[in-house]
């Protein structure tokens, strides 16, 4: 991952944009929760995701013209609040998808807007404003056109003129919503080729929602992948990864490096019937797990080609994210918020359909206790289920002795973990007398859940 | 075609300048027309001697002087004031509402003022007759303003005030003040008729002072806000593209949309007071001058006082003119005159207009 970014690795190197525990959502829907990130001088970031995932909503946030909810963004090192509109305006220029102009605007009058926030509103543009716009016009190739009418060039002569119209603006950090969403291929290269020629030759640091993946793996060095968050971040080939698009796109599809060509590709499948169907077995085994508890598990299963489902998770809990890139389904809970009864229902329909459930070590709270209320009735309906018991620092935690000897509740530190004012102890306790097996070993999980599996398989 | 290519080049300071030329020689020909026609030459020497620096020998009737100075000049003055700033304002209103149809009655000015202009006019003060115009005046300005701040406030939600709410609101508060206007002239008793047919003769417009004071007090208010919206123009070029492209420029949108529309109903307000409410020539005239000159707000606001006011001096003219010696609202020749030449205007293009 630092391979791809070229001044990652130098120490002391600050970073121009500094992302710090960002949070936002549109009227109490969360969106973005804890999100953190950097961007070097001179990177180029595409951001990729389905629509709604937060990519754009990123943008405005770091074009100051969103104000986060929580966390900040810093610009050189200072908050981008305390930058001030003009001065964020000065050092950051933003090309929209497509800019509807009422006026009939000449290309040059367009063009010499972008000294808008050099200039303020009471001033007038002096000679020198005048040669950077002729400049941005050159850099962008639209000074044959600058006597036109803004509304009647094509739709790739047009963002190219916003291109220039956001380069006569000078700078530092570049960014694009979507830039060439509406536009035919042919000037879809061509504004993403002045856009990495730009790059290259003045060193502006470019980040750029995506929605075409294979563009965005041929002009892109570094991929962010949205979904309500950052699930991945690095270079094409670690983030154009079919297992990852297919949770997050909700499709399948293939990647290669196509012959004759030097990127990576993403094909969607031939077969239209195979676009919606999972490409592995539906999942057998659900984990319930959430601060962190359930790491360890997701990955084994996941080594063991196992296919599982996980959930509720809340959004910015490391299990969720986890889940995301290796769960076949994940229920999704927004932050911090406690099991809604919709979430409920869902986990409840989930539970129907598999042949094992795996109890993590989470912290229970009164937010949650419904999880362990519907793994009880789960047990109670005959369906199998693991409590694994927390690690106790050592390498081999438990040896079988120790399980007979030790109490259970000590074993599964339910009172340490029970902020729940002992109902999660007595839930838990239930559980147990229900017939759910502590299990000390992920090998033993493993084991267990493949054993499941191929039961299920057979029948 | 060519006309209008070779006037967007033009040098800014010329087209001005020979704007400037055309008012004064409008403002003439309005002092000059009336009931008892006065020739062109006399008024020139009558204002040059007014001046102080010449001193033509006088060969006029004395009184010439009195209706020159006290009665036509305040008159014609007043009207080129009240023209500049409906133009002026319709553009600003354009410009930050996006909308080609917007003029400066569009949020609700106009019906604000003519409810404070009824109110006036019921009110049974009106038998001082010297203190009724004025009061009507008054009011008129008061209820545009409060009808604005009504429409604003009503449209603002969560430290923003969208475009399209904001036009809705106005809309619907113009419905309501309608409303309230019917009925109380409804229920006004029968004898004050005289004063309703006078309402709805300043309902259609005409400038009709005969005095210096209220001229001097609406052109403080309309010329300092002519200037300072001419001042903001690269701000209003910049609303051109769009407010989320405007913010990206650096520019605090919510703050300039409130500044640039509380100009835009001042000088509105101020207008209508000493006018009525004139229709047409704040839709048209900024598109007459975008079809002329471009769309850059930094000439489009000075051509557009200019071409309001040259625009509303002929049609009072016309309108006192043609019928001599009635003389008809003004609002019947702004209609009359300004929509075939735009009409005209917007034939000769090849290509579509794009304002």
């Amino acid at each position: 991952m630092v391979a791809n970014r070229p001044s990652a690795g130098q120490t002391g190197a600050l970073p121009l944009i500094k992302i710090e525990n960002l949070s936002f959502g549109y009227s109490g829907q969360s969106l973005l929760y804890g999100l953190e990130a950097s961007v070097q001088r001179g990177e180029m970031v595409g951001l990729l995701g389905p629509n709604g995932s937060g990519k754009t909503t990123l943008l405005k946030l770091l074009s100051g013209v969103l104000r986060p909810q929580q966390g900040r963004i810093l610009l050189d090192g200072r908050d981008l609040v305390a930058w001030g509109r003009r001065g964020v305006a000065r050092r950051i220029a933003v090309v929209p998808q497509e800019l509807q102009v009422p006026f009939a605007f000449t290309v040059e009058q367009m063009v010499a807007l972008g000294r808008t926030p050099f200039i303020g509103p009471f001033g007038t543009r002096s000679n020198k404003d005048r040669q950077i716009v002729r400049e941005a016009m050159q850099i962008a190739e639209v000074e044959t056109l600058a006597g036109r009418v803004f509304n009647e060039l094509s739709g790739g002569e047009r963002q190219r003129v916003i291109v220039a119209m956001a380069l006569a603006q000078q700078p530092r950090l570049l960014l694009l919503d979507e830039p060439t969403s509406h536009l035919d291929i042919k000037y879809q290269i061509e504004v993403l080729e002045l856009v990495r020629r730009l790059n290259r030759e003045t060193g502006v640091t470019v980040i750029a929602a995506m929605h075409d993946l294979n563009l965005a793996a041929r002009y892109f060095p570094r991929l962010l992948l949205f979904q309500r968050g950052i699930v991945a971040d690095g270079g094409p080939a670690e983030v154009l990864e079919p297992h990852l698009l297919r949770r997050v796109y909700g499709i399948t599809v293939q990647v290669g490096v196509m012959h004759g060509a030097e990127h990576l590709s993403v094909v969607p499948p031939g077969d239209a019937a195979a676009v919606n169907e999972p490409e592995e077995q539906a999942p057998q085994v659900h984990i319930i797990a959430g601060g962190g508890s359930g790491a360890l598990v997701m990955r084994a299963l996941a080594d063991a080609r196992l296919a599982f489902s996980a959930g509720p998770l809340n959004i910015g809990d490391s299990d969720h994210t986890l889940a995301l890139r290796l769960a076949g389904e994940v229920i999704t809970e927004q932050p911090f918020a406690p099991v809604s009864e919709v979430t409920r229902q869902r986990l409840r329909a989930c539970l129907q359909e598999i042949s094992l459930l795996i109890l993590c070590p989470m912290p229970i709270g009164p937010g949650n206790l419904a999880l362990l209320e519907e793994a009880l009735a789960y047990r109670l309906s005959g369906g199998p289920v693991l409590l694994l018991l927390p690690p106790v620092g050592a390498s081999e935690p438990y040896s079988s002795e120790e399980l007979q000897s030790h109490s259970l509740l000590r074993l599964l530190q339910a009172q340490e973990r029970d902020y729940a004012r002992g109902e999660g102890v007595r839930l838990l306790l239930k559980l147990s007398e229900a017939g759910a097996m502590p299990v000390g070993s992920l090998g033993e999980i493993v084991e267990y859940a493949r054993r499941v599996v191929s039961k299920h398989e057979t029948l | 075609m060519i006309l209008i290519k070779r006037l967007q080049a033009l040098p800014a300071w010329l087209t001005l300048t020979l704007l400037g030329l055309l008012l004064l020689l409008a403002l003439l020909l309005g002092v000059s027309f009336g009931s008892t026609p006065i020739p062109l030459g006399t008024i020139l020497q009558i204002l040059l001697n007014g001046t102080g620096v010449f001193h033509f020998a006088r060969q006029w009737d004395p009184s010439l002087e009195v209706i020159i100075w006290q009665y036509r000049l305040p008159g014609v003055v007043g009207t080129a004031l009240v023209g500049a700033a409906l133009a002026v304002a319709g553009a600003l209103f354009q410009a930050i509402l996006r909308n080609p149809l917007a003029d400066p009655f569009l949020i609700g000015t106009s019906s604000g003022a003519a409810l404070g202009a009824a109110i006036a006019f019921v009110l049974p003060f009106d038998t001082v007759y010297g203190a009724f115009f004025p009061l009507t005046s008054l009011f008129a300005f008061s209820g545009a303003i409060v009808t604005i701040l009504f429409v604003y406030l009503l449209a603002r939600s969560g430290g923003e005030t969208p475009v399209v709410t904001l036009i809705l609101a106005g809309v619907v508060v113009n419905a309501v003040l309608v409303a309230a206007q019917t009925v109380l002239l409804t229920l006004a008793p029968h004898s004050q008729f005289g004063g309703i047919a006078a309402l709805f003769n300043w309902l259609s417009g005409g400038v009709s002072v005969v005095d210096w004071s209220p001229v001097l007090l609406v052109g403080a208010c309309i010329l300092p806000g002519i200037a300072l919206a001419s001042c903001l123009a690269g701000v209003l070029d910049a609303f051109g593209l769009g407010e989320e492209s405007a913010a990206y420029l650096g520019l605090r949108v919510e703050f300039y949309k409130l500044v640039i529309i509380a100009i835009a109903s001042f000088i509105t307000a101020a207008a209508v007071s000493i006018s009525g409410l004139i229709g047409f020539v704040g839709l048209m005239i900024p598109h007459v001058m975008r079809l002329l000159l471009g769309p850059r707000h930094r000439l489009l606001l000075p051509a557009s006082a200019f071409g309001g006011a040259i625009f509303l001096v002929l049609a009072d003219l016309l309108a006192r003119v043609v019928l001599a010696p009635s003389v008809l609202p003004v609002g019947v020749f702004t209609a009359l005159v300004g929509a075939p030449f735009f009409l005209f205007l917007l034939r000769r293009r090849k290509r579509a207009y794009q304002w």
